[in-house]
């Protein structure tokens, strides 16, 4: 699962997603390892910062509602990919994609998940 | 403009972010209570104090589904620095164009260099009514954090339906 908002709205035409991710079923983390509260935390501090008006969007990847599979992040531009925090967690793979919608980034601090769904989406 | 009182609709800002992004504040709160915190602006020691006091809070609002937000009249490239600096994952505003602070009967009178926004920090229900105001010229009036935690645990309790066992 992701974000639904990451595909609810206008695709961004040619954007790249960098999928940190493996194809593996049993390639997973549960979202409350504290690697992957981490990752959140460096998301918010200075990936998304960094990334500016270059970022799509961004969403983790929910097996269920426990487990993380990894993060999508979608930009315009590829130069800072290879800082990924979400690298932490899994290689990462560039695609080109027509799929993903622009979403604002989440405002912060809040790292937990709504209801299960994949941060940083969802609400109560 | 109402009185920015306890009970009083906030209005809904409409600010770029420290990354230059539009944002409502509306949108910002995304149905979680809000720390509204209006500050000076980065030169000034006690907003960098508080500042501090706002960073050590944040770890437990991140787990609290609660939203921290910062107004200042920086520019955004300023607050994104400053944030960078002071460690926080919490959302810059920038009213760096001053449109909403005369709006907001906010404006600092006694700056005559920075005209910045008076430290003055609101307790948010999601739907933007006032919870709580504290004005803090003097540094001492503003809320420690266990003040603002006791204010965002009186909105969760009326807002989250399950906050006890049925």
């Amino acid at each position: 699962m992701v974000d639904r908002l990451c595909l609810e709205g206008e695709p961004a035409r040619g954007a790249l997603a960098h999928v940190c991710a493996l194809p593996d079923e049993d390639a997973t983390v549960p979202f409350d390892d504290p690697v992957v509260q981490g990752v959140r935390q460096d998301a918010m501090a200075w990936w998304i910062p960094l990334l500016g008006s270059s970022l799509v969007c961004l969403t983790t990847l929910a097996v269920d509602e426990s487990r993380c599979a990894g993060a999508i992040t979608v930009v315009t531009d590829d130069r800072h990919l290879g800082d990924d925090p979400f690298l932490r967690l899994f290689g990462g793979t560039v695609v080109k994609t027509d799929l993903f919608s622009y979403v604002a980034p989440p405002p912060g601090p809040v790292l937990e998940r709504y209801r299960g769904a994949p941060w940083p989406g969802g609400s109560f | 403009m109402p009185e920015l009182a306890p009970g009083s609709a906030f209005p809904d800002l409409d600010l770029p972010d420290h990354t230059e992004r539009p944002r409502l504040l509306s949108e910002v709160a995304g149905g979680d209570p809000v720390v509204l915190s209006f500050s000076r602006g980065w030169w000034c020691p006690k907003e960098q104090r508080y500042m501090g006091r706002l960073v050590e809070l944040q770890a437990e609002l991140e787990v609290a589904y609660a939203r921290l937000v910062v107004v200042s009249v920086d520019p955004p490239e300023v607050q994104a620095a400053f944030r960078a600096g002071l460690g926080a994952r919490f959302l810059f505003l920038s009213d760096h164009e001053r449109r909403w602070l005369d709006r907001l009967g906010l404006l600092e009178e006694a700056d005559t260099v920075h005209h910045p926004y008076l430290p003055v920090v609101f307790c948010l229900f999601p739907d933007l009514t006032i919870h709580s105001r504290y004005d803090g010229n003097w540094f001492l009036g503003r809320p420690t954090t266990s003040e603002l935690v006791t204010d965002l645990r009186a909105i969760s309790h009326g807002i989250r339906d399950d906050w006890a066992p049925a």
